[in-house]
């Protein structure tokens, strides 16, 4: 990614991680303290998904797994769950209309940024549906094992 | 009092920066606005009508808590009313825990649902305001005496529905009251709710459909004697097959010094029969003259998530069978509210059991004066004192390939105070076993999110969201020490826990403590082995290994 854009997210990735873990904390219903246990795997994996930007791309799918695991159990829908990742383009466009750098970012760079973000929630809706699956799947094996000891029993 | 309640300081400060809706300025509704909606996930199948008519137990009907109507009885706000009233005078703490919160909110983030939803019903304080806004209105003297607490309301059918939704949001864990300065015990808040919900037959299938099956046949499954034997038979053609060993259990023998009864999870459920096999192997291994029950073949008791008198009635056929087999003392297996009901209630409810002696340890002769008034030694206790007297030959390599941490089940916890012998067994049974946080061990040991008969499948993402923080703690050590063996002392945590590490930490495996037990005792005429209980390989004894001592 961008060396210009990489910069700026050095610098001020700890305001965009300040205001997108608030956003993600938002979601529940009330929202969710700082030291609790989720707070600190969103912030974690939030984290981890932001530095690995400018990475190569693979480089966040644990983490964008961390969060999507989280958000696949709760009572919300998807649609809400999953607006988080519209959120950092968001942020930054603020951070940018209020520090003097703003200047330095051309519409190109932005772009980029913002494309890899639509690229990020799709792979979100991705790990997201994987994990509701995987309820599913949850819900027919425990239905399977009792069949299987039912069957043992008939057997013995 | 626990010594983890908050000091004045910490608690304005917790205040201070506590969730808003306990200072009531929860967004711009009150908490009692926030609508209930019952979904996919979030509630139990209802107890079907034939449960019910077996059970005597009122208003048998099909329905559903996603139905607009539940089809109440007749005169219903009366039935909970005279309910209400009735177990007020009955139970002087439940009196007390509603008269004494204060709302200082130390309990507040401390539940685990609470934790895994953000859903200010599901903070303890709320919860348990959520029956106390209807005592208050029921009860004016109350709000006279205690002014300027806000929020007393009318009994109506939508109170109820957000009873049944967040009464079954409630594991009756106790973690809440750890931390709460006046020692408010909101789980038996939860269990009179419960039972008041019973009275108009709003309830839940996967804790009736056992009640019943107990009630007829001695245990939760509905299992009868003859396929009982033949089940536990099975698994003594396992064990030698695996060890070349035969095991002899014997049943409903007369004149056995001890009668051992477990749940029958460790008899039918996977993984709780390996389990099984680790008790066989042990009472084998020392010699001990036991005989097992065919009539009390369950140790647990849901009848504790249901009403008093059941969970009474239930726990009755424990003396029942021990005085008709004429027994010196019982033994119990790994459970969690079996242990809750025989440590707290079995004396008063059902005791004194005169006719038993205080049990002493055949083999060590050490007497458990603890269990003085029940008369019933739980196996960790039992073990633990085994292996301190060096009576049990064991090779804790033959545990090697297990990476282990232990999950205190909150009943054996926080019900009766057992914090260190699974321990000492553990590190005497196994090389690797490396504590969770400890915020989330011991007295505050986080619940698997399944407790208290909200194991069934159609509340799965309710279960995963309650078991979030303690899948949570479980991951750190997953990620820290290569954990892959999550070990545990209860029969519903054995069945709950593999589904909350396969979503949470895929590669995590359950175990109960004695599984590993019998792995590592060394049996007089074993065969070499190589293979541990569930047919794994170990590691290090594989076939032309060398696993002599
Ligand atoms: S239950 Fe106890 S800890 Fe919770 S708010 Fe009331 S007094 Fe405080
Ligand atoms: S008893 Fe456990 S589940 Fe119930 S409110 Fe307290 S902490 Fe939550």
């Amino acid at each position: 990614m961008n060396t210009v854009l990489a910069k700026f997210l050095e610098s001020n990735k700890k305001a965009i991680l300040q205001q997108w873990l608030d956003c993600a904390l938002a979601l529940f219903p009330e929202k969710m303290g700082y030291s609790t246990p989720v707070a600190m795997v969103l912030s974690g994996a939030l984290e981890k998904i932001l530095s690995g930007l400018g990475k190569s791309e693979n480089d966040c799918q644990e983490a964008l797994d961390d969060v999507t695991r989280i958000l696949a159990v709760q009572n919300f829908p998807p649609s809400k769950a999953l607006s988080i990742f519209l959120e950092p383009k968001l942020i930054l466009r603020d951070i940018m209309m209020k520090t003097t750098v703003a200047g330095t970012l051309t519409q190109e760079v932005q772009e980029a940024f913002n494309s890899r973000f639509d690229r990020l929630t799709l792979e979100a809706f991705d790990s997201y549906m994987r994990h509701r699956e995987k309820i599913y799947q949850l819900k027919v094996e425990e239905g399977s094992r009792r069949m299987y000891m039912a069957l043992r029993r008939t057997e013995a | 009092m626990s010594k983890y309640v908050p000091k004045l300081s910490d608690l304005k400060k917790e205040f201070d920066e506590k969730p808003s809706v306990l200072k009531g300025n929860y967004s711009v509704q009150e908490w009692w606005d926030i609508p209930v909606e019952f979904r996919d996930g979030n509630w139990c199948f209802p107890g079907k009508p034939e449960v019910l008519e077996d059970l005597g137990f009122a208003n048998p009907r099909k329905w559903a808590a996603t139905d607009e109507n539940w089809q109440l009885p007749a005169g219903w706000q009366k039935t909970i009313s005279d309910g209400l009233q009735s177990r007020l005078k009955k139970y002087r703490s439940l009196k007390l825990f509603l008269d004494s919160c204060v709302r200082c909110g130390a309990c507040a983030d401390k539940c685990h649902f609470f934790l895994g939803t953000g859903d200010p019903k599901n903070m303890p304080v709320v919860r348990a305001e959520l029956l106390r806004s209807v005592y208050r209105h029921d009860f004016p003297l109350v709000e006279k005496i205690l002014k300027g607490f806000s929020g007393s309301r009318k009994l109506t059918e939508a109170v109820i529905k957000e009873w049944h939704m967040y009464f079954h949001q409630c594991t009756e864990c106790r973690r809440c009251s750890v931390f709460c300065p006046f020692g408010i015990d909101t789980a038996e808040i939860t269990m009179m709710v419960r039972e008041l919900l019973n009275l108009i037959g709003v309830n839940n299938n996967w804790i009736l459909a056992p009640v019943s099956n107990c009630n007829r046949t001695g245990n939760h499954l509905g299992i009868e004697p003859h396929t009982f034997v033949q089940n536990i038979n099975s698994l003594v053609e396992d064990i030698e097959d695996l060890t070349g060993v035969a095991v002899e259990p014997t049943f409903n023998r007369k004149g056995a010094e001890v009668l051992f009864i477990t749940p029958s999870g460790d008899v039918f459920g996977d993984p709780g029969v390996y389990t099984m096999m680790g008790y066989l192997l042990l009472f084998h291994h020392i010699g001990l003259d036991y005989t097992i029950s065919t009539y009390a073949s369950e140790g647990g008791n849901f009848g504790m998530f249901t009403s008093n008198d059941m969970m009474k009635k239930l726990n009755a056929k424990m003396y029942h069978e021990a005085k008709r087999l004429g027994v010196k003392w019982i033994l119990g297996g790994e459970c969690g509210h079996m242990w809750r009901v025989v440590h707290q209630y079995m004396n008063t409810m059902n005791g004194p059991a005169d006719f038993l002696e205080v049990p002493v340890s055949p083999i060590t002769g050490t007497r458990f004066s603890n269990a003085a008034a029940t008369k019933m030694v739980h196996i960790a206790e039992f073990t633990a004192d085994l292996i301190h007297h060096k009576k049990l030959k064991l090779d804790p390599k033959r545990n090697d390939h297990l990476r282990t941490t232990f999950h205190d089940s909150c009943n054996v916890a926080r019900g009766m105070g057992m914090f260190e012998e699974p321990r000492h067994i553990l590190r005497n049974v196994c090389n690797t076993f490396h504590e969770m946080p400890e915020d989330t061990i011991r007295e505050k040991t986080f619940c698997c999110g399944s407790g208290s008969g909200l194991n069934a499948e159609e509340n799965m993402e309710n279960r995963m969201r309650g078991g979030f923080p303690r899948a949570n703690a479980v991951k750190q050590v997953k990620d820290r020490h290569k954990v892959n063996s999550l070990v545990t002392i209860c029969a519903i945590d054995r069945a709950s826990l593999p589904p909350l590490m396969n979503y949470w930490n895929p590669g995590v495996s359950v175990y109960g403590l004695h599984e590993l037990v019998g792995n590592a005792l060394i049996m007089q005429g074993e065969k070499k082995r190589t293979e541990d209980l569930r047919e794994n390989p170990m590691a290090g004894f594989e076939d032309g290994g060398d696993d002599e001592e």
